[in-house]
Order: C-alpha cells, then structure tokens, then sequence
C-alpha cells in the first residue's frame, strides 16, 4: 500500500487522513461512516440480519460497484447459485436516484423557533472530508447481460471440492482459499508482483459459515469444530488479503451461533458491523423508527497505519431500504411531545364509576 | 539519573506503564472490541532509546502498519531491521505459502516447534553480539487458536519463551486478544507469571468520542488505572475524572 506506485489503479482513492487505498462500497452514505470507503488489503465482516435480505443488498452493492470499476470479482455462496446473484445486481445509473430533498413547507411555516441552531443539522450523512469515489445505482434495475460478460468473474459454489488432506476440518474452506489464491496468482495481484496493469480483486463471501457449510460425512456433531474453522478460516483469508491487491467482504448468519462465538472471528476482521433489521421485532410497530427498516452497528474499525480509529464514537445508524436506493442514516428520534397527542386519542372511553378522571358519561 | 529525553517522562503512555529494567515478563490483556496495539507500538519507541535489540513475532498486524505508526512516534522500524537491531517473524508467510497445499497430520504441532527454533536462533545470535537487553514481542499469540493448534501446546509454547528469560538480558512482552473461553486460559496462565500486568478494555457504557478507553496497570499489588484516548500521532492517557481537563487545556 505504498503511495506514488497505486495512483494508477481505477477506482480507489488515496486517503488523506492514513494515506490508504480505499475503494468504494458502492453506497454512499457507507462510505462516509467508513471514513471514504474499505481500504484494500482488509477482510470486511457483516453480521447479517436475521433473513439476511439488507445484507445481500450491502453485498451486491460492493459487487456492482467492482463491475463498473473494472475490478476483477470473485463471488462465493453454498446457499444460492453464485451467478443468480451477479444477474440480480442493481444498473450504474448517472445520477442519486432519490435524492434528499427538503420536505415543502419546511422552509416557512416550520422553521423553529427556539432551537432555531437544529435546523442546519441534516440528518444525511454528509463529510465534506471524504470524496466519493462511487457510482450511483438503481436498485429496481438489474445489469446488463452484456456489462456481466465483459467482467472478470470467478464464481465458487462448492460444487467441486478436491479431497485431501487440510489443515480444515471442512474440505470447501480449503477449498475456497485455494481459489482465492490461485485467482490472486492468476493476475499477479501480490504486492510483490509488480505487474504492468494493476486492478483489485473483490471478494465477496455470501452466507459464510451457514449450515449449508457443514462437511458433509459429519453432520451437526461437527458444529463446533466448524466454528474453529470459520475462526481459522478469515484468519487465513485476512493474511492473503493482506499480502494482495484484494479487499473481502463477508456475510455471517451470525444468529446461529453463540453469542461470544463470532468474537474471533471480529478479531479477525478489520472492520465489522452488524444489521438488526425490524422486522419481527416489537420495533416493527414503533411510531419513531416506522421511516426505517433497522439498525446498523459499526461494530469494528480497526485503525490500520495509524493509532486512532476513525470509529465515529456513540453515534446511533440505522438504515432502509427504498425502493431504487439503499441509505444509512443518524438515528434522530421525534420529540416526546408527538406521542404523548397520540396516546391520548387512543384512550378508550370506559364505563365505571369511581376513579379520579372524568368520564365521557358523566354529566 | 533519568534525563528529560527520555520517552518515559516525556511519553503519557509510558510515563504510566513505567516499565523499569527488573519488568522482565510484561503482558498485555485486550479484552473484547479494545485494541491494545497502541501499548506495544510505544513500548518499541522506549526499546529503540534504550538500544535494546527487538525479536518482534507479528501475528496480528503487518511490518507496513509498525512501520507507518513508528514513523508517527518518531522512530524507523525498517531501519532498525536494516542495522540488525530488529528481527521480525512473520508466519502468515508460511501461512500464505501452505494455503491449497496438502499438510502433514501434525502441522501445527510443527509450526509451534520450528517458530521457536527459529526465535531461539535470532536470540543467541544477538546475546553473542553485545551486552543489550533483548525483548522478544509476541503480538497477538491467541491467534494460534485460529490455527486450530491445541491449548496444552500453546501454554508449552509460551512455557519456552518465558524460559528465555533466564538470560539476564533477556525479557518477553506478550500481547494476548480475550474473546471466547479459550482465550481465558491463555490470559490467566500468562498472568499468573507475568511481572506487568496491563489490561486493555473499552468503556463499559460503549463507545465514545472523548475517551477511546481503559487502560490498567498492575505491577504486585500496585494496581493503576488510566483513561486513554488515542488521536492520529499520539496517545494520551489520564486518570478517570480529569478527562476533560486534559483533552481541552
């Protein structure tokens, strides 16, 4: 990762702040929480929300983004076709698709009053530190045919593993980093190569360490040793990233798992975060957060070439998905003032006598 | 006599480790969602001032990230490895190379023994160069669970290292990451015989931008605690309560 040598690469951006390569997500508004985007040579963990939709959108994002910049892509799933998720990733389109625009009306009769200094603070994501390097994409299109057969795409479904004997207990973890491996090999993206042309391989890992990844001759028994693999596994991943012009992203299904189960596996990575999503939770109901469809957790930022992290500290995210566009926002919460008006409306009139309020019967 | 150049006044870090000659086994516990690397990263500033001579067994972070940290605190990392006062062991070489390759039935028991081998030949070569102290640095040795290596092998492992110590030149600093139930044993067996005990962990109430952590120093029954907060060129650290004091004066 040294300066001068990786201008020339399309599609990254050298940051001001630690001098790393960074490349984008492709969703704007995670890139700004991540400080301008994933630097290269990281393993990017994602815990997945509980039907692992956001995630998967998250992951598609960081693949068109890797097929518009020319990226080389390597695309890994044992639970879904490989394929089927490159043909569903969202169109480049030219510009934002849904903009933020301020609501009518709040330029005159809503202006505040009192805590009049608010009114400046967007709750966008907005750092004018970070410049995005991305592109903007419509969620509701899907690519081209012809844009997929122009990339360089590796898929890996597990389909053909080669027996033999590992340091995993799973056969398709060795499997899997082998061809990784070989992929990095293949166009000579080793820091030490030094080839004419240079690009970064994207990995994505979908549904990493779900039962789908169990071996196969030993079933359930084998679950804790698995999860020793999965340990072992972006450990293994993080030292090729490291060493290569690469930059993984990984979805877990970490709910099931144990709770203190995933902890190496955050050591492991560089950054991780974690997607609650509302759905089927009580929060579903919830009048203050109805705009969004879950949290968002920055849970790790590991700071790489530097002593600080550029973790942005107690802020709350939370994210939705629209219908072309997905966004991550600073959670802002209404006043109590609106919901107390609500309450009151709900309040059924009762019969009874006795009681210190007045009753609607009584006159 | 201590002289105002030296990084033990003039360094808020190591002001409050205050690691002195006789600290021969230093330990660095970093509980969940901390990152300790900050502890080591200023140790290696007091050992280029002292002259001392570094073996550094890098699991964790990379050279390039050393290097690039040193240079904020205001040392040469690659240097030091040019003029041999610095020695680094990088097994995820080997890690790389064995990926996709078929592996013997005790591969890990091997890669313990020959990580040794290999640290105990660096420490001989630099005990028969000069009379310096030598501290050997493991930076992350709970790593070695991610490689599937067995608990019993990795305490013998550290058992060795420890035993270097036997040389009065000789000292070890063990940084170790505590997540899962496995990565207790490790960190209690290395406290229970350690002379420095520093413990790294975030705030209980969650992240915040004024204070990146707490920082705690046990030496016997001396027990100090400290807040932190890393910036991009330095650390500072005060006790809990003058945080504001210090971050704006």
């Amino acid at each position: 990762m040294e300066k001068g040598k990786s201008e020339s690469i399309p599609g990254t951006i050298i940051s001001t702040q630690n001098g790393h390569l960074l490349v984008s997500s492709g969703i704007a508004s995670l890139d700004v929480v991540l400080g301008g985007g994933f630097p290269v040579g990281t393993v990017t963990l994602i815990e997945e929300d509980f039907r692992g939709i956001y995630s998967k959108v998250i992951l598609k994002y960081f693949l068109a983004e890797g097929l518009s910049t020319k990226h080389s892509v390597l695309i890994a799933s044992q639970d879904v076709n490989p394929a089927n998720i490159i043909k569903e990733l969202p169109a480049v389109i030219e510009s934002d698709p849904e903009p933020e625009v301020p609501s009518k009306g709040q330029d005159d009769s809503n202006q505040m009053k009192i805590a009049f200094r608010y009114q400046n603070i967007s709750s966008t994501l907005k750092d004018p530190s970070v410049k995005h390097i991305g592109h903007h994409y419509d969620l509701s299109k899907s690519i081209s045919l012809s844009d997929i057969e122009n990339s360089d795409i590796l898929y890996w479904n597990g389909q053909t593993i080669q027996s033999g004997v590992h340091s995993f207990i799973n056969p398709a973890y060795s499997d899997l980093l082998k061809s990784i491996k070989d992929k990095i090999k293949e166009e000579k993206l080793f820091l030490k190569d030094n080839p004419e042309k240079k690009t970064i391989l994207r990995i994505a890992i979908h549904s990493l360490g779900s039962p789908m990844w169990l071996p196969h001759r030993k079933s359930i028994h084998s679950m804790d040793s698995s999860s020793q693999d999965l340990n072992m596994f972006i450990f293994c991943l993080r030292a090729l990233v490291r060493s290569a012009h690469a930059v993984a992203v990984i979805t877990v299904p970490s709910y099931l798992y144990d709770e203190d189960s995933l902890e190496r596996c955050i050591h492991s990575s560089d950054i991780s975060m974690r997607l609650q999503s509302f759905t089927g939770t009580e929060l579903e109901m919830n009048q203050s957060l109805q705009d969004y469809h879950g949290f968002f957790y920055l849970t790790k930022l590991a700071a790489i070439n530097s002593l600080a992290s550029r973790h942005p500290g107690s802020m709350e995210h939370v994210f939705k998905l629209r219908r072309k566009k997905f966004v991550i926002e600073l959670l802002h919460l209404p006043p109590d003032i609106g919901e107390d008006n609500e309450t009151k409306k709900d309040k059924v009139p009762s019969l009874g006598c006795g009681g210190n309020n007045k009753h609607l019967l009584e006159f | 006599m201590i002289s105002l150049s030296d990084p033990r006044i003039s360094n808020p870090v190591l002001s409050s480790l205050k690691i002195k000659n006789e600290d021969k086994i230093i330990f660095i516990k970093e509980n969940a969602f901390a990152d300790s690397n900050f502890i080591i990263t200023h140790l290696l500033k007091q050992f280029f001032y002292e002259k001392s001579r570094v073996c550094f067994l890098t699991l964790h972070n990379t050279l390039d990230h050393y290097q690039n940290v040193g240079k904020k605190l205001g040392y040469d990392l690659k240097q030091a490895i040019n003029r041999n006062n610095v020695k680094i062991i990088d097994p995820l070489v080997k890690i790389i190379e064995s990926i996709g390759s078929e592996v013997e039935d005790n591969f890990q028991t091997h890669m313990l023994k020959s990580l040794f081998l290999s640290i105990k030949e660096e420490i001989e070569l630099f005990c028969s160069l000069k009379d310096q102290p030598i501290y050997l640095i493991i930076d992350d040795i709970s790593h070695f669970l991610d490689l599937s290596i067995e608990l019993s092998q990795i305490i013998s492992f550290i058992n060795y290292c420890v035993n270097l110590t036997s040389n009065a030149n000789m000292f070890v600093v063990i940084n170790a990451h505590v997540g899962s139930k496995p990565d207790h044993i490790i960190a209690k067996s290395v406290q229970h015989i350690c002379d420095v005990f520093v413990e790294v962990s975030q705030l209980k109430t969650g992240k915040s931008t004024d204070v990146t952590g707490l920082m705690t120093v046990q030496r016997g029954d001396n027990m100090d605690s400290f807040h932190y907060r890393a910036f991009d060129r330095g650390v500072k650290t005060f006790h809990p309560g003058e945080t504001i004091h210090n971050l704006y004066k």
